[in-house]
């Protein structure tokens, strides 16, 4: 809960501090061109210090009303959410190093190879298999077929 | 004139044609369950191969293509929570949770028959506008545009939720969006607005990234977090008889359905608003239609009409935009722009002969749109209840292929590792946003009503000056605007007494 809090905290400072930055840009602006930033900058920022103060007090459970969206999963050990939590924004961060290292066609099957079989504990076979179907659909559709300009990885560019 | 609709679908049975439509309802099928390869990019793509068709069956194939990469988009939408394209994105919130409710097939089953239902009104809305739009698009200049996009923001207040806590949480996300939508080159002056010197930004942060990171990527994290299928370890009863469920819901809800395809059409017609406005209005409305606080807190955890509202409306707009295309060769969206280059390809000019000399041409369009989502919807029924089957499938299986096209999906945009870079950031808002409590929905509405928003109404200013505020229609549209902010509140005080009473 405390964690949850804190997280309010952050993006309640967040916005707060993005508005204020959308308002002192505008300064060095035309009337024209700062006229819509000014307009939204103003109620963001007094919302974003409201919603601030509110999260700092934690008045929140009796009249949180109801966000029209989903929430994540619930009654899951804390821990452990926390661990798989980290470790998927640590393969997403990954698989965007992989492509700006190795590129779109060799970065895709790598990924689903490394995916399956170091976080999903997969078969040889079935990760074999799933990255071959990757490769193929990397290969097939979006270079071949669709003519996708992907761009070189880097450690391509040191050949040149 | 009745002779020449009946000739437009006899035009569009002929063989060649019809194998001609078949093949563009094939490609738009896949182009539409990939996500970010949006209709426009394949409209572009297959322009060339329409050289040596006639403009009949050119038509079929483009047209047979595009009218089914919505309603195939909203596939990916339910089934893996990642937008198959930008107008399926409100599809999500519902159809998802539906999903990992067990309720894919009914999720699908309303998602394809309402997007059906949307069709044949736009389509039929096409067929009975084109005599008569002239006045109506004439009668919306860039006030009328602007009071629009008001009126589509006032929706932010139906998509916060209850509560004044969330309503609170409802118009920050709204004003963010709004902001972020200002990002580029500012249209009046040319000067850069938050572009950071990136020669990337200055046209604007691309809405594909944007809708694919904020709405993928706490999916994924979601399922990885429980570490099961999508569907997870609920009882699987629903799963594979529940197409026909959806189906039942369209028709239990009909007037909702044929109310968002009205406002589909309606959005469709107007230039420049286009499918991502129709899908977010549509959802507004479908969250107005909840009759009680406790239903209303239902959307967003699974409420099938939060399917079929967008669903209609982003199908419906097809048939919408078609009509001040053929029309008047003013195009609603990049899609009709591109449409209109395969007019000039075929050597025809959009305009007062599309209603006397090629009339048979523009009902083919008509029936094409309308045949080519009779054909996809019958075809994905039958495959439904197996493609509801997906969301078993072990989150280590399907993880890695979500992220790959949610990826592939973002970069194929712009072409460009920025949009990575977009994804990124937005996946990781979008997460911050679902653990706080944040609704997603007043950000995109934002974000895509922005631009539309402040480009007319410098246009309104320019033009007519104060005078704009005393318009007719702008007034209409003013009262309608307070109308919808203040539903919600009236709703709640109305229902207040009568729970109380209970």
């Amino acid at each position: 809960m405390k964690n949850v809090v804190n997280l309010r905290v952050a993006i309640a400072l967040g916005t707060a501090a993005l508005a204020a930055y959308a308002l002192v840009a505008s300064l060095d602006w035309p009337f024209r061109t700062a006229l819509f930033p000014r307009v939204l900058g103003v109620p963001l920022l007094l919302l974003a210090i409201l919603e601030l103060i509110l999260s700092l007090m934690s008045v929140d459970t009796g009249r949180a009303g109801h966000a029209v969206d989903f929430a994540m999963t619930e009654g899951l050990d804390p821990e452990v959410a926390r661990n798989r939590t980290v470790a998927i924004f640590l393969w997403i961060l990954g698989f965007f190093i992989l492509i700006l290292v190795f590129g779109f066609t060799l970065a895709v099957p790598l990924f689903v190879f490394l995916y399956m079989k170091f976080a999903g504990d997969e078969g040889w076979a079935l990760s074999l298999i799933l990255t071959a179907v990757a490769w193929l659909t990397m290969e097939g559709l979006f270079n071949r077929l669709l003519h996708i300009p992907f761009a070189d990885g880097w450690i391509f560019s040191l050949w040149r | 004139m009745f002779d020449a609709f009946i000739q437009g679908l006899f035009v569009v049975l002929q063989w060649h044609t019809f194998v001609f439509m078949l093949v563009g309802i094939f490609l738009g099928f896949w182009v539409g369950l990939l996500p970010g390869l949006g209709g426009s990019t394949t409209l572009a793509l297959m322009l060339p191969f329409i050289y040596r068709m006639t403009p009949v069956e050119a038509f079929a194939f483009l047209l047979g293509m595009h009218a089914v990469v919505s309603t195939t988009g909203d596939i990916t939408s339910v089934l893996f929570g990642v937008p198959g394209e930008g107008t399926t994105a409100a599809t999500i919130l519902d159809g998802h949770a539906m999903a990992k409710r067990g309720e894919a097939g009914r999720a699908l089953g309303a998602a394809l028959m309402s997007s059906l239902v949307g069709a044949l009104v736009g389509a039929f809305g096409l067929a009975l506008a084109v005599p008569v739009v002239r006045p109506l698009v004439l009668t919306f200049g860039a006030p009328e545009l602007f009071m629009l996009a008001v009126v589509g923001i006032a929706f932010i207040s139906s998509l916060s939720g209850g509560g004044g806590r969330s309503l609170l949480r409802g118009f920050l996300a709204g004003l963010l969006g709004l902001l972020f939508a200002l990002v580029g080159q500012d249209p009046q002056a040319g000067v850069q607005r938050f572009t950071f010197g990136q020669l990337y930004l200055w046209g604007g942060l691309d809405l594909v990234p944007v809708l694919v990171g904020l709405f993928a990527v706490p999916e994924i994290v979601d399922l990885a977090m429980r570490g099961s299928s999508i569907a997870g370890e609920l009882p699987q009863g629903n799963l594979g008889r529940g197409a026909w469920e959806g189906v039942k819901d369209t028709f239990r809800h009909f007037g909702l359905t044929i109310r968002c395809s009205l406002v589909g059409t309606f959005i469709g017609i107007m230039p420049g608003l286009g499918g991502g406005v129709a899908q977010w209005i549509a959802y507004g409305h479908s969250v107005q239609s909840a009759r009680t606080p406790a239903e209303r807190e239902g959307f967003g955890k699974g409420d099938v009409r939060g399917v079929l509202g967008p669903g209609a409306a982003n199908n419906s707009k097809e048939g919408g935009a078609l009509i001040p295309t053929v029309a008047f060769g003013v195009p609603g969206s990049s899609s009709m722009a591109i449409l209109l280059g395969a007019f000039f390809l075929q050597g025809i000019t959009p305009g007062p002969d599309m209603l006397d000399k090629y009339l048979t041409l523009t009902f083919s369009m008509v029936w094409t749109i309308a045949i080519a989502n009779i054909v996809t919807v019958a075809v994905s029924l039958f495959v439904l209840n197996q493609l509801a089957k997906l969301t078993l499938v072990r989150g280590s299986i399907l993880i890695p292929f979500i992220l790959f096209l949610a990826f592939i999906g973002s970069y194929t945009s712009n072409n460009h590792l920025g949009d990575l870079v977009v994804f990124l950031l937005f996946g990781a808002l979008g997460y911050l946003m679902i653990r706080c409590g944040w609704p997603r929905a007043p950000l995109v509405l934002g974000f895509v009503l922005g631009r539309i928003a402040e480009n007319n109404f410098y246009i309104s200013m320019t033009r007519y000056g104060n005078a704009w505020l005393f318009r007719p229609v702008v007034l209409i549209l003013m009262v309608l605007t307070v109308v919808v902010i203040l539903y919600p509140f009236l709703q709640l005080r109305k229902r207040i007494p009568v729970e109380e009473s209970v």
